[in-house]
């Protein structure tokens, strides 16, 4: 995903080099689509990234329980107090985080 | 040609269309289904659910993200910490009663009978907290998968 997101980039940039054979009065109005579709591929590409993140620590999480299940182990208390730990942790940061962003929304 | 940009923008759409179609997003697993006991069914959501919330934090974070997003997603969360924070108490008491029956296994009889029951209503009790947690913690990665599209 990220490949394709940084070569439409760079046909992104490609294009705003030949903004000017566009005709003078379109010139500006092209400019703006160009940006538009800049922003929109940055966003995209940060989502896309946090997409492999969260499949990968979806993928350790079962690797884990599935190394658990076949020895036929169970968890200890300790590691129940970690996964708690973690919940507790995440749910403070996006706490905190989504406050910042209503505060700094118009 | 009286709308050159448009027709530029249509033959894009048109090239990238084989690209968008031939991509697929990354496969998320679900560490839940992997686990064959409850406790570590309670484990493995506990650990995916802070997993998703780690992801939503970082979607909050991301300025360029639409604020109704960030509302939906602190709704949804706010709905799936609290069934994930019933799930720990769960959890606690089943690791509990777990050691007291352990330890209770060179006791008397009524000793192991009492330990044997109150393990069996944490055992009960788990499964049902985890039956609740299941769907709100389902919805908010739905949600987090739905935002990175």
């Amino acid at each position: 995903m990220q490949q394709i997101i940084v070569q439409v980039q760079m046909l992104l940039v490609a294009l705003s080099g030949l903004l000017p054979l566009v005709r003078e009065e379109h010139r500006g109005r092209a400019g703006e689509i160009l940006a538009f579709a800049g922003a929109v591929l940055k966003a995209s590409g940060a989502l896309a990234a946090n997409a492999s993140d969260l499949a990968r620590k979806l993928t350790d999480v079962r690797a884990e329980v599935e190394s658990m299940a076949e020895s036929g182990r169970p968890v200890t208390a300790e590691e129940m107090e970690g996964a708690i730990a973690r919940v507790r942790a995440a749910s403070a940061a996006f706490r905190a985080a989504l406050e910042i962003a209503e505060g700094a929304a118009p | 040609m009286p709308h050159p940009i448009r027709a530029l923008a249509l033959a894009l759409a048109l090239a990238a269309t084989p690209a968008c179609a031939a991509f697929e997003a990354p496969r998320l697993e679900n560490p839940v289904a992997a686990a064959r006991s409850v406790d570590q069914r309670a484990y493995a959501l506990l650990h995916a659910h802070g997993a998703i919330v780690e992801e939503a934090r970082d979607v909050v974070a991301d300025p360029e993200a639409p604020l109704a997003l960030k509302r939906a997603l602190g709704q949804a969360e706010r709905a799936a910490t609290p069934a994930a924070e019933t799930l720990q108490i769960a959890v606690v008491a089943y690791v509990r009663a777990r050691s007291d029956f352990d330890a209770a296994a060179h006791a008397d009889q009524s000793a192991i009978a009492r330990a044997g029951a109150a393990l069996t209503a944490a055992t009960r009790h788990l499964g049902e907290a985890l039956t609740a947690a299941e769907r709100p913690v389902g919805e908010l990665e739905a949600l987090v998968q739905a935002a990175r599209r």
